[in-house]
């Protein structure tokens, strides 16, 4: 009850018009960047973040939230729409997506892809409405030790769970943990790694190490081998009010209720992220269709775009949950998120529910609003979206080098910042060449010196005494959980790496014939 | 036009032993590093006296001892066969050779900022950044990359500078000079 009174004071500073506003251009920005191709949520986000930091906090956070879960949604069009031959198998939604669009039904494929974000981004931000409160309030009872228990295991899922192959997630970890170490220790003031540099003094902000990774490595890396010749876009006709068909409507809303009871859990807890969710969503779908839909998968079923695309966005509202209430980063874009809090002077944990709860609530009310937002706008403006598509590719690369070089310079205002920079995204030009996933790299960078903060002070308690870490029945859980989480989550990885091997183009002409098989069934009935 | 486009069925013969070896130069590079970043971790200060019962170094060991054990780890692997698959993408030609001069003057046009930001000013470098970018990618017309370039810099200087507050550097240390000059001239 009381989380509810909060809550509606939470909406009632969010919508104040100029909230609302910010809200509105987060979402609207935070999808125009993320249906660009090759810009993922995580690099949306960094990209994104200059525009916040001469906002005031309520405002940061309310257009952060937008940019969040615009950019989150901006992908799938993405995949959706633009005919990527035979590659696009490690997004599930380009698998039925792609292929519904290239039979014409990419409207249907959008609306279903908009709506079903939409009913599971409300219903996970209500999940986490709910259990955020009981969370935080028993975070506050946690030790040292315990929170320490919980990174090692964010660690591990992460280093191992994100990305192909465990071992060179692990490396990436390390070398993110060791770019954490940089700089002034906070409890002895000793300079580490610095190379007598002073300004490495302070650190290398976590925004620094993602814009690098992600943007000027991936414009590198795809410089490195781009594409030639235009990809052809599909285009995107009629009415959006008449997108869904009745037998959509009927054929989607069970994948929905079931991507979003997949994805919010996932994402919760440390096991993949997104990427685990809709692979799940995906093959439970096609376990459960029923006879006539059930040979359409593979060949533009829409179950398979509905049900992954819910898992996807309860997934991101998921992440959320260790988030606010634990402080814990689980993904890349968590990442960026926490660093960009602590650039506004915010500092996420158990603590925040109860010194900022004005500040909380407003952000999670945003998120309730940045969905409604999303919708509003993406189903009429999606002839947009199509057009961004065909930005030529050597302006598009050009541009992100310079938001990039934007975004580092707008850290610290110091030149350095940009040749810091420039060597973190040749190191992501060669990790992306040899398949070693960045994501780990940039987690281990913001986490590594707040677990490094829980050890000393766990050990500070105990008197040197290791045994300590292990002493709480809270931690014995959490360790026990850790080993379940990654056994689960590689016996996953490895059952979806072996059905994308599996994974076959398919002809357009072939979709078609299925689509119309099944329409003549539907009518003898 | 879609004979242009490359479909990922078919690998470049030959192009497995050039990745295994460029994997092994990168994580080489990385045990490299990892082992002196250990050697480092011993000439950290420990202030005499100190109260903290882990000292500065404990962490860093660990990190930088993990570092080398997976690094070293992942160069057995490359050479045991199980070389990284590279990272695939829509706008990636996974069977492209790499294009070495791209990435080359990629980096140099991005590094140009660190002298053209001080020098020039904001607008001014993103100029030469775009430009530079664009072209390197492939650009048809280098007139538009410089007309794209410059519009770009002023509008982010007007919006990031001048309505968002950030303080992004209009002109430089040249410029200004530059433009006096003509101001007195013309005064």
């Amino acid at each position: 009850m009381d989380s509810l009174q909060l809550l509606m004071d939470g909406f009632a500073t969010a919508l104040q018009p100029q909230y609302l506003l910010f809200a509105f251009v987060g979402v609207l920005l935070g999808t125009a960047v993320g249906v660009l191709p090759g810009i993922g949520p995580a690099m949306t986000v960094a990209l994104l973040l200059p525009l916040t930091y001469t906002l005031d906090v309520t405002s940061a956070i309310i257009m952060f939230a937008g940019i969040y879960y615009g950019g989150m949604y901006g992908g799938s069009t993405t995949s959706i729409l633009l005919n990527t031959p035979g590659e696009s198998a490690s997004i599930v939604t380009a698998l039925e997506g792609n292929k519904m669009a290239r039979m014409g039904r990419a409207t249907s494929a959008l609306a279903t892809s908009a709506i079903g974000s939409f009913i599971a981004g409300t219903i996970a931000t209500a999940l986490l409405t709910l259990f955020a409160p009981f969370i935080a309030d028993f975070a506050v009872t946690l030790g040292p030790a315990d929170y320490f228990a919980l990174m090692i295991v964010a660690f591990l899922t992460v280093g191992a769970l994100l990305g192909a192959s465990p071992i060179r997630g692990i490396v990436s970890l390390s070398i993110g943990l060791f770019l954490g170490l940089i700089g002034t220790d906070t409890l002895t003031g000793q300079a580490r790694f610095t190379f007598s540099i002073p300004n490495l003094g302070d650190g290398i902000d976590v925004v620094i190490v993602a814009v690098g990774l992600f943007a000027v490595g991936e414009a590198l890396y795809v410089g490195s081998r781009l594409r030639s010749g235009a990809l052809p876009i599909i285009p995107v006709s009629g009415s959006w009010r008449s997108w869904m068909k009745k037998s959509d409507w009927k054929r989607s809303w069970k994948p929905w209720l079931r991507g979003t009871a997949i994805g919010f859990p996932i994402g919760a807890i440390p096991a993949g992220g997104a990427d685990v969710a809709t692979f799940l969503s995906y093959a439970t779908e096609k376990k459960l269709a029923k006879d006539p839909y059930r040979k359409q998968f593979g060949k533009g079923a829409i179950e398979g775009v509905a049900g992954p695309e819910a898992a996807n966005n309860a997934a991101a509202a998921g992440v959320l949950v260790p988030l606010l209430t634990l402080g814990l980063p689980t993904t890349a874009t968590a990442a960026i998120i926490i660093s960009a809090f602590q650039t506004y002077g915010i500092r996420p944990g158990p603590l925040l529910f109860d010194s900022q709860p004005a500040l909380v609530w407003a952000l999670i009310a945003s998120l309730y609003i940045g969905n409604v937002v999303l919708i509003i706008l993406n189903l009429p403006l999606v002839g947009i979206w199509a057009k961004v598509l065909q930005i030529p590719r050597p302006y598009l690369y050009a541009g992100i080098l310079v938001f990039a070089g934007l975004g580092a310079y707008a850290a610290n205002f110091t030149i350095f910042d940009i040749g810091v920079l420039l060597l973190l995204g040749v190191i992501g030009f060669f990790m992306r060449r040899h398949g070693y996933p960045v994501s780990p790299m940039v987690v281990g960078a913001i986490l590594g010196p707040m677990a490094e903060e829980q050890l000393r002070k766990a050990m500070a308690i105990s008197q040197g005494d290791a045994l300590y870490l292990v002493h709480s029945p809270i931690s014995i859980v959490i360790y026990s959980a850790m080993v379940l989480i990654i056994v689960l989550g590689i016996w996953l990885k490895h059952r979806q790496a072996r059905f994308e091997a599996a994974l076959s183009d398919i002809d357009t002409a072939t979709i078609r014939t299925v689509d119309e098989e099944i329409a003549q069934q539907l009518r003898k009935q | 036009m879609t004979s242009q486009i490359t479909t990922g069925a078919s690998a470049v013969a030959g192009a497995p032993r050039s990745r295994r070896l460029g994997e092994l130069v990168f994580v080489g590079v990385i045990v490299v590093f990892a082992g002196v970043a250990l050697v480092m971790t011993g000439f950290i200060r420990e202030p005499v006296g100190s109260s903290n019962v882990l000292g500065a170094r404990v962490v860093p060991y660990a990190v930088t001892g993990l570092m080398l054990l997976a690094s070293v780890a992942a160069f057995v692997a490359v050479l045991r066969g199980d070389v990284g698959a590279p990272d695939e993408g829509e706008d990636v030609d996974t069977e492209a050779r790499t294009s070495w001069k791209t990435v080359g003057l990629l980096a140099l046009a991005f590094a140009s900022l660190m002298i053209v930001i001080p020098i020039a000013g904001w607008p001014a470098a993103v100029v030469v950044l775009f430009a530079g970018a664009s072209l390197a990618l492939g650009a048809s017309s280098w007139w538009k990359a410089l007309l794209l370039g410059l519009g770009l810099g002023v509008l982010t200087q007007l919006l990031f500078g001048n309505l968002l507050g950030l303080s992004l550097p209009p002109f430089g240390t040249i410029l200004p000079g530059l433009v006096e000059g003509t101001g007195v001239l013309g005064g």
